[in-house]
């Protein structure tokens, strides 16, 4: 072993980046086509790839496999960089991409066959959440392992991010996912139902759902941030005290903010309010990461200038701060009365979709991959420029059509007549948003096309490059 | 709300795990230094081997006696 | 960067020098062989990546490496090395060091690149924020001086780091109290979730078992809130007991023990109310509060101890001086009055001394709090643990060790902080019956309830006892006058008896003393007049010293004190007459200075009609003349200090009679007294009649400020409330007074007044508001309007108010 340990694991950090890419296309593709099918219900063929069956396997398909592989590759990229090792256990890291791709593979034909749990972020069957638990787990032993045998003292912030991800994806999961399967002619099928029932069942779906969104996108990418922001940027974050400060804060508060999901429904009243209550005090450790973020250029605004790269990392934060004010004010009960059901949560999911979770995810990769295949730099910086404007008018037009369609759809409503009827029957709601339906597929189509020209970009900047591991550094003030 | 019978437990016993691992963050120095940690990932040169080549510079490593496997 | 900058250190490249290193294949210009040496060490060791990574210049070599280097090997001595290194077994050791130059990142990266590679070192970590490395090496394969020696190769200085037993004992004492904090505040966070939905929830909205589950987390939660942090409150409670005191702890104990035991009740019998939250929010705040409290008072302190550090550890001895100038290093502590040391610029000066050879100037700004350096030439005194500015300096050591000006400024300190003030005892008196007045009224109001309202008597004693704890009037002048000490500390002015800061502010008379106090004490040239057209002012000046070089007359000093830094012509033949002058021959002619007459004596020629008023005035003159004719006429006197015009000025703006004395003669006494709008003089007065004036104006029920040299005044300034001693004497370490103006700079004296009025004003603002605080909540609290949450928040924020309040006083700028 004593030859491999002097360098990084850098092969199944290529591994899950190039994924990425792959992945992220695939899902954005299925996101364009139901979003065309809610402009043309014609294109909704057979039951399989009926919207229905599709929205699933798009959710599942940009959370999991874009965002999971964009986690996996860049947290197995900081984790060996900032503990100055070597990635642990080698072949259980190699597992865990396998895995990995076998989940996202299984979820590409189960959810259009029409398997599914019926939890939203959760549809998955329970074999399929079996294989992620054991994928999940050998994730947390390569990563935490990394750390404990790390040749520095101190654990950068960002892995703290990295690590309470893990570990409370692998709880909510866990929880969540607690299903009976269903023995049918005395065999056991891959069909399930939820542990638990009724509204309890809500309950526990939106501690989930919402601490996914809260530690899978929120926190995991916020360790991209603390370390892809200050190593493109060439200058040390921001405020590092503040950054610790952030994680253990965001840590404490998230946990309760779920019941936001389920304003106005049979969850008691008290649960509702506390939901909103937590939602609301999380924007304080939201802002302050995102002020973090961006003050780490404050001096340097220059860079933002011609660089691409700093161009969607700190363009991700602008939109980290957007959404992460927006998400709050939405889970005031009055304004949740507005919004609820609406296109306006669609528009303020992809705010943080797209403009935080996808535009961090492009810029770590567009650092990540040359130095993954010995290249100085991407294959054409050109296109990585053309690739952040097609990518920041693309949301602009998605979250601007969803927000307007949204307030329409909940003031139409909600209005009614002096008799007491409703003043719109549903169809002509439905009538109403139909341009906005065309102008969200544009913006979808424009990211979706950046996307592809990333992937160009990738495989010009692969063609030829070396895949030769780089060289563990051994940490300054630590001698062999 | 039967299901508070777990998420509170699921809570508490987080709450406590966090409490722990706080402690031994401390304890062990993590928050000695609050400004140093920035700037050691900026010190860790990961550019791509542009103009070196690896082997040249695992070779400068081993002269300066840093590069060299663990003993 | 210009071309013709150092591309290691930023300097400009002195003309005609042609130094370069090659660095990554581009030869770059170095200003100085120190540079260059450091740039090519950092280069062969493969470290120039430092050049990319830094962002900010580091400071120059200055010196050729290999002198710093001799001294190093001491580092190696077995029992020098027992205060800073620790064993860790098989020659494993581990030291602290402090490393000087240090300017940004890319130097940690270097020093850390730099250690690390040496064969035998084990570790290297160096803290940013500190700027101290923690080194761990093997003894059988490299010795300290080595690693030192490595450090100094790239441009810095490395020096152990002996961290002072106190320090750490203080740097405990914070970490435990910042951990009660952070559980208290991370429980009272975690409590207020499980707290939080029982308010939010409406009249039977939330299923009895619900609230029941939820009183169980907090009461889970609330546990290491109460066993592990408001456990000092529980000890103090405790000890206070059984010394059948009662002490500030007794309430906050028996409120938080109380509230705690009846909700714990409520939640194993399902009835009743709970109080996790407020016993949560209560012990944060109270802890915040003396958090803060005890980071003030650490501040105060951290000037003793930064004091303490000023020596160094090393010195070069010169032992063969002025014969032989060849230095070795010794131990500071070796040194013994009459050796000789070589002090280089940039140096610590390792002992008190007088300089006899060199000049330069002298940064004491950590002693005096004089920021300005102050000039230093052949025969003034220099002070121990002043910094060396520019130019080396050969010192005679007078006083070592305990015997030094340091030494005795860090008793005189010490021995502030042992006395406890009268206003604070007084504030802790009226607390204890305030707390026990306090306790007797809890017991009524217990009663009270419980036969009006037995439901609420539990939760409305807890908030009387609560509400009502008296911390905010004792912390209110505790605080303050510790941290204005520290203020004035810093200022220059040492507090060295602990009721000085109250007396100071109340006095109401502030008698000087002339002689070293308002003015400076000895002879100064205060002005030059030339007369012939040889010489200019300089040239005067240069010669005059230059004759009195040798003198030991009060004007040879003055002379030379003049004309330092200036080259003084050579001479030949130099005499002294007694009581007249002195003589010596200047380019063959013979030239003197001294008396006019006895000049006058020397070419015959009568003093010209322009220099007649010169002359006549009340100060000495001394003049200087050769065989052809008078050259210059020299003014000498005892000159005013600058700031004691502006001094004496604000004291009487303030409302303060102020009064001269003084053993001089009259004429003198008046005229000092009428450059500083003095009317109350009394000149030719004895010690004895010093002490009189003083008593007869006590008697009249003057508070009176005396403020004197301190070694002539001992018998007055004892006699005074509140005194004050010049502080540059070396009479330091016997002072008796009250104050010591260390910097001697007057304006500091004004200053310290100005903080000592303050502070006085801040202690009242403080007991006002605890008293009308408490005048207030207390009726609130027994009627049952305040809950114990608010209670809590009430009681912690009246203490936190007073803490922040003493704390604007470490802001005092100017008089």
């Amino acid at each position: 072993m004593s030859e491999t340990l002097s360098t990084y694991n850098y092969k199944v950090v290529r591994q899950f980046a190039v994924m990425t890419v792959v992945w992220g296309i695939v899902g954005m593709l299925v996101g364009v086509i139901i979003a065309a099918q809610l402009v043309w219900p014609e294109l909704n063929f057979g039951p399989w790839l009926s919207y229905g069956r599709l929205r699933p396997l798009h959710t599942n398909a940009v959370i999991f496999a874009f965002g999971g592989c964009a986690l996996f590759a860049t947290s197995y990229y900081v984790v060996q960089r900032t503990s100055h090792a070597r990635l642990f256990a080698g072949g259980l890291a190699a597992f865990t991409f396998w895995g990995w791709q076998l989940v996202i593979l299984l979820a590409a034909l189960s959810l259009p066959l029409g398997f599914t749990t019926g939890k939203e972020y959760a549809e998955l069957e329970w074999p399929i959440d079996i294989l992620i638990t054991v994928v999940w787990v050998s994730y947390a032993i390569v990563f935490f392992g990394t750390i404990v045998k790390r040749k520095v003292s101190h654990i950068y912030v960002a892995n703290w991010f990295f690590g309470s991800m893990i570990l409370t994806v692998a709880v909510l999961h866990l929880v969540n996912s607690a299903e009976i399967p269903v023995f049918a002619a005395g065999i056991l099928t891959p069909k399930s139902y939820s542990a638990y029932a009724g509204v309890q069942d809500a309950m526990i779906q939106w501690w989930y759902g919402h601490n996914a969104v809260g530690f899978f996108l929120t926190a995991g990418f916020l360790g991209i941030m603390y370390y892809f922001v200050p190593k493109q940027a060439g200058r040390p974050i921001y405020s590092y005290r503040l950054s610790v400060v952030h994680f253990w804060a965001l840590i404490f508060t998230y946990m309760w903010a779920g019941p936001h999901h389920l304003h106005y429904t049979a969850l008691p009243d008290w649960t509702q309010s506390v939901g909103m209550l937590f939602s609301l005090i999380l924007l304080a450790p939201s802002w302050g990461g995102m002020i973090n973020g961006i003050m780490t250029l404050s001096g340097a605004w220059h860079k933002l200038r011609d660089d691409p790269i700093l161009k969607f990392l700190i363009t991700s934060l602008s939109f980290y701060g957007m959404s992460t004010f927006e998400g709050p004010m939405m889970s005031i009960k009055t304004v949740n009365a507005l919004s609820h059901y609406t296109d306006w949560t669609i528009g303020h999911v992809h705010s943080g979709a797209l403009g935080w979770v996808a535009m961090v995810t492009i810029g770590s990769l567009y650092y990540l991959l040359p130095r993954l295949y010995g290249k100085p730099e991407m294959h054409s910086i050109k296109l990585m420029t053309v690739h952040f404007w097609v990518a920041t008018i693309g949301i602009v037009l998605y979250i601007a059509s969803m927000w307007i369609s949204g307030v329409m759809q909940g003031l139409m409503w909600r209005s009614g007549n002096a008799d007491g009827t409703l003043a719109y029957s549903f169809v002509e709601t439905v009538k109403a948003t139909y341009p906005f339906y065309a102008i969200r597929l544009v913006g979808g189509l424009l990211f979706l096309s950046g996307m592809l020209i990333m992937a160009y970009n990738m495989f010009k900047t692969i063609a030829g490059g070396s895949t030769e591991d780089a060289p563990v550094l051994v940490p300054a003030g630590q001698h062999a | 709300m039967e299901i508070m019978y777990l998420l509170v437990p699921v809570s508490v016993v987080l709450v406590f795990l966090i409490g722990v691992v706080f402690w031994w963050s401390v304890r062990s120095g993590q928050f000695d230094d609050m400004e140093g940690p920035a700037y050691r990932i900026l010190m860790d040169d990961d550019d791509a081997i542009s103009g070196r080549s690896v082997e040249a510079k695992v070779k400068a490593d081993a002269k300066r006696g840093t590069g060299a496997p663990q003993k | 960067m210009g071309q013709d900058n150092c591309y290691h250190c930023g300097l400009p490249v002195p003309a005609g020098l042609d130094l370069s290193v090659s660095i990554d294949g581009q030869p770059r210009v170095m200003c100085c062989i120190g540079c260059q040496a450091v740039t090519q060490a950092i280069v062969d060791n493969g470290l120039s990546d430092y050049y990319r990574n830094r962002d900010a210049l580091p400071d120059s070599p200055r010196e050729a490496v290999p002198t710093v280097l001799q001294g190093l090997k001491l580092y190696d001595h077995a029992d020098f090395q027992k205060s800073f290194v620790r064993d860790f077994g098989e020659g494993e050791r581990e030291a602290s060091l402090i490393i000087e130059g240090i300017t940004c990142a890319a130097c940690i990266w270097l020093n850390e690149q730099q250690v690390a590679q040496l064969p035998g070192v084990i570790a290297v970590h160096i803290n940013f924020a500190t700027r101290r490395a923690r080194v761990r090496w093997d003894e059988r394969r490299i010795k300290l001086s080595d690693i030192l020696a490595a450090i100094v190769a790239i441009g810095y200085r490395a020096y152990p780091y002996d961290a002072a037993m106190s320090e750490d004992l203080a740097r405990k004492e914070r970490r435990s109290a910042l951990w009660r904090v952070f559980v208290a505040g991370f429980g009272m966070m975690q409590v207020m979730m499980y707290a939080i939905p029982v308010y939010l929830a409406g009249d039977g909205d939330m299923a009895p078992d619900i609230e029941l589950l939820l009183r169980w987390a907090s009461m889970l939660l609330t546990l290491p809130v109460i066993l592990y942090s408001a456990a000092p409150f529980f000890r103090g409670a405790w000890r206070d007991l059984r010394r059948r005191r009662v002490g500030m702890d007794v309430p906050v104990a028996l409120g938080v023990g109380a509230a705690f035991a009846a909700s714990v009740w409520a939640t194993l019998t399902a009835s009743g109310e709970v109080y996790f939250d407020s016993v949560t929010m209560f012990v944060f705040f109270l802890l915040g509060g003396r958090f803060l409290e005890m980071t003030a008072r650490q501040r105060a302190v951290s000037v003793t101890e930064a004091l303490a550090r000023l020596l160094p550890a090393f010195a070069a001895r010169v032992a063969g001086y002025p014969l032989d100038q060849a230095q070795e290093q010794v131990m500071a502590a070796e040194l013994a009055p009459g050796d000789v040391v070589l002090v280089r610029a940039g140096e610590t000066i390792p002992a008190d001394g007088l300089v006899i050879e060199g000049a330069s100037c002298a940064n004491e700004s950590l002693l005096t709090g004089e920021s300005a350096p102050v000039a230093k030439f052949p025969g003034a005194a220099v002070t121990g643990g002043a910094l060396n500015v520019e130019s080396p300096l050969f010192i005679r050591v007078e006083q070592v060790g305990e015997a030094t000006r340091l030494s005795a400024i860090i008793r005189l300190m010490e021995r502030a902080a042992l006395e406890k003030p009268r206003l604070v005892e007084l504030a802790d008196r009226i607390a204890g019956r305030f707390i026990l007045a306090l306790l007797v009224i809890a017991a009524a109001v217990a009663l009270a309830w419980c036969v009006i309202d037995p439901a609420k008597a539990l939760w409305i004693t807890v908030s009387v006892l609560v509400v009502t704890c008296p911390c905010a009037l004792s912390l209110a002048t505790p605080v303050a006058l510790t941290v204005a000490s520290g203020a004035m500390a810093r200022a220059g002015l040492l507090v060295t008896h602990s009721h000085a800061i109250e007396t100071l502010a109340r006095a109401t008379h502030f008698v000087f003393d002339k002689t070293g106090t308002l003015t400076r004490g000895h002879m100064q040239l205060l002005e030059v007049l030339p007369l012939g057209t040889v010489f200019d002012k300089p040239a005067c000046l240069a010669l005059a010293a230059a004759i009195e070089q040798s003198s030991e007359h009060p004007i040879g000093a003055a002379l030379r004190a003049a004309a330092v830094g200036a080259g003084l012509p050579v001479l030949a033949s130099v005499s002294n007459e007694p009581g007249s002058g002195m003589s010596a021959l200047h380019q063959g002619k013979a030239v003197r200075v001294g008396r006019p007459d006895y000049v006058c004596a020397l070419h015959g020629q009568p003093l010209p009609e322009s220099a007649r008023v010169f002359a006549a005035s009340s100060d000495t003159v001394i003049a200087l003349g050769s065989e052809a004719g008078w050259l210059a006429l020299f003014r000498f006197g005892d000159e005013i200090r600058p700031q004691a015009v502006a001094m004496i000025a604000a004291l009487r703006a303030a409302g303060r009679q102020i009064a001269l004395l003084t053993g001089d003669a009259a004429p003198v006494a008046f005229k000092v007294a009428r450059a500083l709008a003095i009317d109350e003089v009394h000149a030719g007065i004895s010690p004895q009649g010093k002490h009189e004036y003083v008593s007869r104006l006590q008697a009249g029920g003057a508070i009176v400020a005396m403020v004197g040299d301190g070694v002539n005044d001992a018998p007055v300034l004892a006699q005074a409330q509140v005194s004050v001693a010049m502080g540059g004497g070396s009479q330091l370490a016997r002072t008796q007074a009250d104050l010591v103006l260390l910097s001697e700079n007057l304006e500091h004296l004004g200053r310290g007044f100005f903080v000592a009025r303050r502070c006085l004003r801040i202690i009242r603002q403080n007991l006002l508001w605890s008293f009308a605080y408490n005048l207030v909540a207390l009726p609130l609290a027994m009627a049952g309007f305040i809950t114990p949450w608010m209670a809590g928040v009430g009681m912690s924020g009246s203490s936190l108010l007073v803490v922040l309040n003493s704390l604007r006083l470490q802001r005092v700028e100017g008089v």
